[in-house]
């Protein structure tokens, strides 16, 4: 099926037909006609040249018409997900981690160093997938919004580290990663990756905020704790707390995730192999097959209706070529 | 008087006796002033004293007076009777019109110069009044008429005027050049002759040498027919030239012999007007 890009230009069609009306002007005069002797090859070529004149016409009009074929939508399976990696840039993430004490992993790699080399593994693993990146401290910094570069993904990942501020504010991290899923259709499987190494208060409104973004986006949210040194962990259970101490953060903020009607999976990384497990663990649970359309560009014909039109011409110049310019 | 410049003088002569009154260098049947004897009269027949033969007088037993009478030499009237049609503006060095100019030159000087009255009719479709010069012995306007002729761009129409031509010639036989390419169809050309019958027709051919001889070796052209305007597209190369070639040569045959069905053998000129050529056609078929 072909579709023009301009059908106005289509109206003009019509003139290609002028060269049959209008006679070449440089036309020699001759004494009679009717004396010369038949000839079939000399009105072939007449016949030849006044339609090589309309099809030259013809086409150039087609090709400024725009021909193409319409775009196909191509149904491919895939691993698409759509995966935003919120990550805590607080100054804290520049220590190292709390299991370095205990033999494993680099002792000199600081928390955001090994979170930034293990993502940047994990993205380069998944070529399917589209990534966005946020980091936050004290509030929020929209680094790249959902895109399948994934040479941007890593340079904003690499562009995460440096030195932050002493706050979490995870809420407008949340916040912000889900409304990067607003801007973008929905592949069917929606992640969001959350990378800290403690946790803050979320207030009411963005708790409730949070949760029903969350849930009407679709989101599977994975948090990543990546634990301080003697810090507690979320999921000690015999945890006893002294009753006049309120309950730590990262209990509330756990607690608070799993009222999410959504997916929510949490990890605690003492170590940068801790934190490589957790990620393969994400990686092999956000595996689902998604169906998605491929938009196929439909073919642009213009240049072959140019180029044919400039043969017609060519030959027409041919044969001018072989006009007779003496008569006498 | 000086000829123009155009004008080349050929000499022509008529095989028949002229009827007309005023003294030319024609044979004729008029009784008059000349040299031809034609027989006796008697002086009361004839009253011209000047002529009366003694010796005869002298014979006759009854006594009568003889007078000799004579035949004077008379002018025939000359016409040359000029295609205007599309074709005649062809041509290559020079256009047929041009031709024909130095043709009608000649030819009022010629006949001038024998004292012959001369005109000159122009037809295309219709006989063309405006180029129309009636037959007097005061030629000077006919030199013009030749000049307006040498540079006249014709119109693209045909020459069906030549069967009303013999309305507008003298009733007296006259000798009558017919100036054309003859490029119209024979059956017209025949019906049109049959009108001219009464005069004494030479069919003065023109043809150009670019039409058939000289055309281009090789390549395409678009032309145009000068008269209707139709037009085709010629892949010239040696095959189709020498086609070109033979229909010229067949078509000349055909009007060789339609024409000496009239009695009228015609004359082929092409590119330029020879005088010599005409006077050489005036004694080989014209009898003396």
């Amino acid at each position: 099926m072909i579709l023009f890009t301009h059908y106005w230009v289509l109206l003009l069609l019509p003139v290609a037909l002028l060269p049959l009306l209008l006679e070449r002007t440089h036309s020699r005069r001759y004494a009679w006609l009717a004396l010369l002797p038949k000839d079939p090859l000399s009105d072939l070529i007449g016949l030849l040249l006044k339609i090589l004149a309309v099809l030259a016409l013809l086409f150039i009009l087609l090709g400024m018409a725009g021909p193409h074929t319409a775009a196909q939508q191509v149904e491919r399976i895939g691993q698409g997900a759509q995966i935003i990696l919120t990550i805590d840039r607080s100054a804290s993430m520049d220590e190292p981690f709390s299991g370095a004490m205990t033999g494993r992993g680099h002792a000199g790699e600081s928390k955001s160093a090994a979170a930034r080399r293990i993502i940047t593994e994990f993205v380069r693993q998944r070529k399917n997938d589209m990534f966005g990146v946020v980091t936050f401290s004290n509030s929020a910094m929209y680094v790249m919004p959902l895109t399948q570069s994934h040479e941007a993904i890593l340079a904003a990942i690499d562009a995460a580290g440096g030195p932050g501020l002493f706050q979490t504010n995870i809420g407008s991290g949340l916040t912000t990663a889900l409304g990067m899923f607003a801007k973008t259709p929905d592949s069917g499987s929606r992640v969001i990756v959350l990378l800290s190494d403690g946790a803050g208060n979320l207030s009411a409104l963005t708790q409730q905020k949070v949760r029903d973004w969350a849930e009407r986006m679709r989101v599977t949210l994975y948090w990543i704790v990546l634990r301080q040194p003697g810090g507690i962990s979320i999921f000690d259970e015999h945890l006893k707390l002294a009753d006049d101490q309120p309950t730590p953060p990262e209990i509330k903020l756990h607690e608070y995730f799993k009222t999410f009607r959504t997916e929510y999976h949490a990890y605690e990384a003492d170590d940068p192999q801790s934190l490589a497990m957790a990620i393969e663990d994400i990686n092999r649970k956000e595996k689902k097959p998604i169906r998605y359309y491929e938009q196929i560009p439909g073919h642009d014909y213009a240049p072959h209706c140019f180029a044919i039109a400039a043969g017609m011409i060519g030959v027409l110049m041919g044969i001018r070529l072989l006009e007779v310019r003496t008569w006498h | 008087m000086h000829p123009p410049e155009r004008a080349k003088e050929f000499s022509y002569r008529i095989g028949w006796r002229a009827r007309g009154r005023y003294p030319g260098r024609h044979a004729s049947a008029q009784r008059g002033l000349g040299m031809e004897f034609r027989g006796h009269a008697p002086l009361i027949a004839y009253p011209d004293p000047r002529r009366i033969d003694l010796r005869q007088t002298l014979r006759d037993p009854f006594d009568q007076v003889w007078v000799r009478i004579y035949n004077q030499k008379s002018s025939v009237p000359v016409y040359v009777v000029c295609d205007l049609s599309g074709s005649m503006g062809f041509g290559g060095k020079r256009s047929k019109l041009e031709v024909a100019a130095q043709i009608t030159a000649s030819a009022a000087w010629s006949a001038f110069r024998v004292n012959d009255p001369f005109g000159f009719i122009g037809f295309d479709d219709a006989v063309r009044e405006d180029w129309m010069f009636r037959s007097s012995v005061k030629v000077h306007g006919a030199f013009d008429l030749a000049e307006r002729l040498a540079v006249y761009r014709p119109a693209p129409v045909g020459a069906g005027g030549l069967r009303h031509v013999h309305q507008f010639l003298l009733r007296e036989k006259s000798l009558v050049l017919l100036v054309s390419d003859f490029h119209l169809p024979l059956a017209d050309l025949e019906h049109n002759l049959g009108s001219l019958m009464r005069h004494r027709v030479v069919p003065l051919v023109l043809w150009d040498s670019a039409e058939y001889r000289n055309l281009p070796e090789f390549g395409v052209a678009s032309v145009t027919d000068c008269e209707t305007g139709a037009r085709r597209t010629l892949f010239l190369r040696k095959h189709f030239r020498q086609r070109i070639l033979q229909a010229f040569e067949e078509r000349r045959a055909m009007l060789e012999r339609l024409f000496l069905r009239f009695d009228m053998p015609p004359l082929f000129i092409e590119d330029a007007f020879d005088a010599d050529a005409l006077t050489e056609y005036f004694y080989q078929f014209v009898a003396a």
